[in-house]
């Protein structure tokens, strides 16, 4: 399983909010948090083979850009899944999540999780969640981030497999 | 091993992070923090740790400059025990989704009935208020009338206990009438409690509170084996993601901040400062650069590390760093569960805790003075200013270095790891977006 997993600068390890103007890049591997999520990706033979990274403000500035950038080279690079996220409770990269994860669901066929947290998030999670898949995890410095990384695992093996995934939504998604 | 720590820890800390109580204690101090750190730079510099420096100022402004300061300083530090009733009523009635200015104000008048308002002077008897009741001493105090004062006008307000008005009545008269029998319960209520404390030995409340309750607890909360467990429990759950302060903060707060408060009523008074685990102790003298200490991995990160990953967080991060923001750090590196990181993580802070409260145990360096610095004072000035010596610098410089050697096995291990990864892909491991 072959995942490739979106972050915005500070989930990245690229720095703080004072780095939000970071321009869009990539590695192939697994950068900042994404490290974590791929010790459990690993348990099930999936692997991250590249981090899309953005600063926040970057993104708002050149959304179209993005999104668009990052649907091609997740298709080029052949992902079977691709993750965004944990945003936790930051607004700016949960809407840039969302909004990413959208552009994906009309443009590609790569399945997308986004995985967030509801606190500074309602209104958000309110407009997107019927359309899109977004994984319940805690807040930054909340309790269950462990848990909620296996579920998100979860979600990409179902989605990889092509996989009925209404139950896994009604437990795991806001619905 | 790390799935069944988190087993155990994580209800733990879920209860301990979602009890209202817990959650409004906390939040209640933070209401006052601001004014305590405002008011702490005037009692600085009216106090400021140079020789010769009362003396100076007294050539330059006259005898009374250090009373325009301490003025200040007193409006704060002779009143912690009311105001900390004031926030946490607040805090709590807001918890409770109460009007939270109601709340505040049922608590403070509570507070104030409890409060003896006479004092013998020679033989006479004269109406006059001791601070004595409402500083630091009357802490504990203060968070049971806030505890209490809002639960019980809680109470009558469920029960719809109001007064209705009829409709046409402006808002503001109504919910003024609202208030009225809900408050009445409460100071009632305290009309009795203090009637009835009156007839026991203990005389007041504020006595019976601070014998039983404050002073035990007090000496329980100023002992290293406290100050071992506060920093091993805030790092442990650091590294399982969770904000590991805010729960352990939630249990012990209210005692480091009556340590404080009288390290700092001591200070005021040049007296012998009486306590070593004060708040600014735990901020000062146990982490550098944030939770897990990590300027000292910061500084590992940037001198020895060679991996592209690592140097770049660490140039990046190492600014924030010295001013105690590790964010990029903890979710960058990351820290959050990353079992390499996680024990230098654990394990420097509860050791900067023992050697910190040890070296001031036995008097190497002063017991800091209860002025609470803003948390983003980088260490070695905070270490000067907060015990008055040059000493509290060199303690933070070594507990900065001790950290660094303990560090760097395991970033090492990271390091290594990473270089791995990044020789194995020996083509250009950036992704070229212009390809698309």
């Amino acid at each position: 399983m072959k995942v490739i997993v979106i972050l915005d600068q500070i989930q990245a390890g690229l720095g703080g909010k004072e780095r939000a103007d970071t321009p869009l890049g990539g590695k192939r591997l697994a950068m900042g948090s994404a490290d974590t999520l791929e010790k459990s990706l690993k348990k099930i033979d999936g692997e991250i083979i590249g981090t899309f990274y953005c600063g926040t403000t970057y993104y708002q500035d050149n959304a179209d850009l993005v999104q668009e950038k990052f649907a091609k080279m997740a298709e080029k690079m052949a992902a079977d899944v691709v993750v965004i996220g944990p945003t936790y409770d930051y607004p700016e990269f949960s809407k840039m999540g969302c909004e990413l994860a959208t552009y994906f669901n009309e443009h590609t066929s790569v399945p997308v999780l986004v995985a967030t947290a509801i606190e500074k998030n309602e209104a958000l999670i309110t407009q997107y969640k019927a359309s899109l898949m977004i994984v319940k995890v805690p807040k930054k410095g909340g309790t269950g981030l462990s848990s909620a990384l296996n579920h998100l695992v979860e979600g990409c093996q179902l989605a990889t497999k092509k996989e009925d995934m209404r139950e896994f939504k009604q437990q795991y998604c806001y619905s | 091993m790390q799935n069944k720590a988190e087993k155990i820890l994580m209800p733990i800390a879920t209860k301990l992070g979602n009890n209202v109580v817990l959650r409004s204690l906390r939040d209640g101090f933070l209401i006052i923090t601001p004014l305590i750190i405002v008011t702490s730079f005037f009692l600085l510099i009216g106090n400021f740790p140079i020789p010769g420096w009362n003396e100076f100022w007294t050539g330059v402004l006259g005898s009374k400059w250090s009373g325009w300061f301490s003025a200040v300083s007193n409006s704060v530090f002779s009143f912690t025990g009311l105001l900390g009733c004031f926030g946490i009523s607040y805090a709590y009635g807001k918890n409770r989704g109460l009007q939270a200015v109601n709340a505040s104000a049922v608590a403070i008048i509570s507070f104030l009935i409890l409060t003896p308002t006479s004092l013998t002077v020679g033989k006479k008897t004269v109406s006059a208020i001791q601070t004595l009741y409402l500083g630091p001493n009357g802490i504990f105090l203060g968070i049971f009338i806030a505890l209490i004062s809002v639960e019980l006008y809680r109470f009558a307000l469920k029960r719809h206990w109001t007064i209705k008005m009829p409709e046409g009545v402006p808002p503001a008269v109504s919910q003024s009438f609202d208030a009225l029998l809900p408050s009445a319960l409460v100071i009632f209520a305290f009309f009795l409690i203090r009637i009835v404390f009156s007839l026991t030995s203990f005389e007041t409340v504020y006595n019976f509170i601070y014998t039983l309750l404050q002073a035990p607890l007090k000496n329980v909360g100023n002992t290293l084996p406290s100050a071992l467990l506060y920093n091993f429990l805030a790092s442990l759950l650091w590294c399982f993601g969770i904000n590991g302060p805010t729960i352990t903060n939630s249990v012990w707060s209210p005692i480091f901040f009556v340590l404080t408060q009288d390290n700092l009523q001591a200070f005021q008074n040049h007296l012998p400062l009486p306590h070593v685990f004060t708040q600014p102790f735990i901020d000062i003298f146990t982490t550098y650069g944030g939770g897990g200490s990590t300027l000292s991995l910061l500084i590992v990160m940037l001198i020895i590390c060679k991996s592209n990953r690592v140097r770049q967080l660490g140039k990046l991060a190492i600014i924030p760093g010295i001013f105690g923001i590790n964010e990029p750090i903890i979710f960058g590196l990351p820290v959050v569960l990353n079992p390499i990181i996680a024990i230098p993580f654990i394990v420097i802070p509860t050791l900067n805790t023992l050697i910190s409260g040890l070296v001031m145990t036995w008097g190497w360096v002063p017991h800091t003075n209860g002025v609470l610095l803003p948390w983003t004072t980088p260490p070695i000035i905070s270490g000067w200013l907060s015990t008055g010596s040059w000493t509290g610098s060199v303690l933070q410089l070594f507990e900065i270095i001790l950290g660094i050697l303990i560090y760097y096995p395991f970033i090492k291990m990271l390091d290594n790891q990473y270089l791995r990864e990044e020789a194995a892909a020996s083509k250009d491991l950036d992704i070229d977006f212009s390809e698309v």
